[in-house]
Formats: structure tokens, C-alpha cells, sequence
């Protein structure tokens, strides 16, 4: 965001650019993450089930094939819940970026570029996320109800093709962080020539 | 000693293009908040399934800690912590170990709960999921403050480690 804009919000922001002491986007990401492939993942085991039976025996873990779907459709209400507030908070904190203008990332893109590529991603990442979650809860409900295999095979493959734009997303995201520095006391304290040994005790 | 074993390392202090600690424990924080989230709903709402969900949640956290844990020990070696880093990088170990022996301990007392009885959970385990959601909170306001406060792994702060500013 232009600096003089930034300004009109006085001292309500600290060293890292916002009035919190710590980011909330990228905590609320770990959830988006972790929830999401880790239901597309359960529908995964799920749906090899026959080939991982003796594996389980073998472990003495009690597995019943429907708890896996289980796993599956909760996750994913759950990440589509919470993706939700990820988005809002993503973009709430973007507004607030004041990113260096002279530096590329590792991918060769300016921070504007690169802000605004993560900000269509992440709204893209929700929309698909809630569409993934009304597919699944047909498949759970209707269309699937009494099938042994609860998830059609091109939900999961829909599933594997939004890991790869997560990971672009991700990569994004991280690059805003690690490399541009957007909302690190200790970068934006360098940029500015102060030393966070002392201005960080 | 430790950078003869690696690749050359690039403009983060790593040997691969960006930090994988913060992408694993994606796969800790989530499940154990919500494997503890699902115990709460279905102890009150007496939804057995979500017992499941639940223990299949936990089961997947306890083997991703153990990941988490190598890929922190690798990147916080190759940190280069400066002065005001040091404390918070210590407890951060420290209270990463200890948690992998505490999940690990509780996916233990869920599977012999879960041997037993499937549908049913004591109540004792749901005091226990709100300390260990404490445990890990605490944890990851630690692992932020390594990143957004003192900017660890990223290329401004590696820059001045390397000019000497730091």
C-alpha cells in the first residue's frame, strides 16, 4: 500500500506494519494446509483401502474403511470453514504490506506482481476449496451413500491438482515473507538501517 | 561441519529454495486443534464418528512431529541466530522434543482407549486435549516469533549475517 496512505493510520501500527504483534494469515494457513490434504489424503487411504488392510493387521490398528471417509468429509468442511477467515485476514494484511519496490523473488516476479498473483490464488484456493466441499458432501449423501467407495476418482485427482496450486500459492506466500520481508520486525529494522539486536531486545 | 553434507546453500542459508519445517508442522498444528475440536463435539453431541476423526487426526500428527522435528533441527542449524534469537530458539527446541514425546504419548493412551471401547471417550482425555492445544499454541507463538519477529532463514536478515550488520 502507498506510504502516505499508510500514514493516515498514525502509530495504531508497529515495527511489523500492523496492529497486532504477530501476523494471523499465515497461522490460519497451517489450518487451510493441514485440514485440506490431510482430508483428501484419508479419502486417498480410503479409497486404496483393499491394499492397505494387511498393513493395518500387520500394525494391530483397528481400521474400518467408512472412518476414513469419515476423516475425509470432516477435514474438508472443516478447511472450507476456516479458509474463510485465512482469505479475509490474507487480504486484510496484504492492504497493509509495504514491501521493498528495488528486489525480485527467486521466481523473478516484483513484490506488486507477486502480491497481487497470491491475493487471485487465494481467492481461487476458496473457491475451489467450498466447491470441493459440496462435491464431497453430494458424494457422501446422495450420490455415493452406500457405495463401499465413498469419493469418485476424479474428486481425489481434483484434489492432487489443487496440492500443485497450493504449492504455488505456498511458494508465493513464502516469498512475500523470506524474501520481500513483508511483516518481519527484523526486516523492515534492517531496510530502515537499525539493528535488531538492539531494537529487538 | 554440517554444510559438507549439503548442497551449496542459497540466499536463505538453505540448501533447498525455501524453509520445510513451517510447511510440515501445517500437518502437527491442524490436527491435534482439531482432533481436540472433533473429542469436544463428539463428547457433547454424542457423535461416535467424530471419535474416529479424531484418533485418525492424532494417529497422523505423531508421525508428522518426528518430520517436523528433523527438518527444525536442520533449518535451525543452519539459522544463524544472532544474539537476541538465542532464547527463543532454545525453548522452541526444547518444547518441540518434549512434544513429541507428549503426542506420542497421548496417541498411545487414545489407541488403548480406542482398543477398549471406540465409543466412548473419559473425560480425562478431553482436560488433556485442552493442555496439550495450550502446549502447542505456545509452540507455534514461538516458531512466530522466530520467523515475523526475528525474520530467521530470510534473505535481509541471512544478507546482514553475512556484511557482518548482525
Amino acid at each position: 500500500m502507498n506510504p502516505e496512505l499508510i500514514k493516515q493510520l498514525g502509530d495504531q501500527l508497529g515495527i511489523n506494519g500492523l496492529p497486532y504483534a504477530i501476523p494471523i494469515h499465515p497461522n490460519l494457513v497451517h489450518l487451510t494446509l493441514g485440514l485440506f490434504i490431510v482430508a483428501i489424503g484419508f479419502d486417498i487411504v480410503g479409497a486404496l483401502f483393499p491394499l492397505e488392510k494387511p498393513l493395518f493387521k500387520f500394525l494391530a490398528i483397528p481400521a474400518t474403511r467408512s472412518n476414513f471417509f469419515d476423516v475425509g468429509w470432516y477435514n474438508m468442511l472443516a478447511a472450507a470453514v476456516i479458509t474463510f477467515f485465512t482469505a479475509t485476514f490474507g487480504f486484510y494484511e496484504m492492504l497493509l504490506a509495504q514491501p521493498p519496490t528495488n528486489t525480485k523473488s527467486a521466481w523473478g516476479i516484483e513484490a506488486m506482481n507477486t502480491m497481487l498473483w497470491h491475493g487471485l490464488g487465494g481467492m481461487l484456493i476458496l473457491f475451489l476449496i467450498v466447491l470441493m466441499t459440496l462435491w464431497r458432501g453430494f458424494q457422501r449423501f446422495y450420490w455415493r451413500k452406500d457405495a463401499s467407495r465413498q469419493v469418485q476418482w476424479l474428486y481425489l485427482l481434483a484434489g492432487l491438482l489443487i496440492f500443485a496450486l497450493m504449492f504455488a500459492q505456498g511458494t508465493l506466500g513464502a516469498q512475500l515473507a523470506a524474501e520481500f520481508g513483508v511483516h518481519i520486525n527484523a526486516d523492515r529494522l534492517l531496510r530502515s538501517g537499525q539493528n535488531p539486536n538492539v531494537f529487538l531486545k | 561441519m554440517l554444510e559438507r553434507f549439503l548442497p551449496p546453500l542459497n540466499d536463505h542459508n538453505l540448501p533447498y529454495p525455501d524453509t520445510i519445517h513451517p510447511i510440515v508442522v501445517h500437518f502437527v498444528i491442524a490436527m491435534v486443534l482439531f482432533a481436540v475440536l472433533c473429542d469436544f463435539i463428539g463428547y457433547f453431541s454424542h457423535n461416535i464418528k467424530l471419535f474416529e476423526v479424531s484418533w485418525w487426526n492424532l494417529f497422523f500428527a505423531t508421525i508428522s512431529i518426528f518430520i517436523a522435528i528433523i527438518f527444525g533441527q536442520i533449518e535451525a542449524g543452519l539459522a544463524e541466530p544472532y544474539d537476541v534469537v538465542e532464547n527463543t530458539l532454545n525453548l522452541h527446541t526444547i518444547l518441540g522434543w518434549s512434544l513429541s514425546g507428549i503426542i506420542s504419548a497421548i496417541t498411545g493412551w487414545r489407541y488403548i482407549i480406542r482398543s477398549k471401547n471406540p465409543k466412548e471417550l473419559p473425560i480425562a482425555f478431553l482436560f488433556v486435549g485442552i493442555l496439550l492445544s495450550g502446549l502447542v499454541c505456545t509452540q507455534v507463538y514461538l516458531g512466530d516469533l522466530l520467523v515475523w519477529i526475528y525474520g530467521l532463514h530470510t534473505v535481509p536478515v541471512i544478507d546482514a549475517v553475512k556484511e557482518g550488520v548482525l
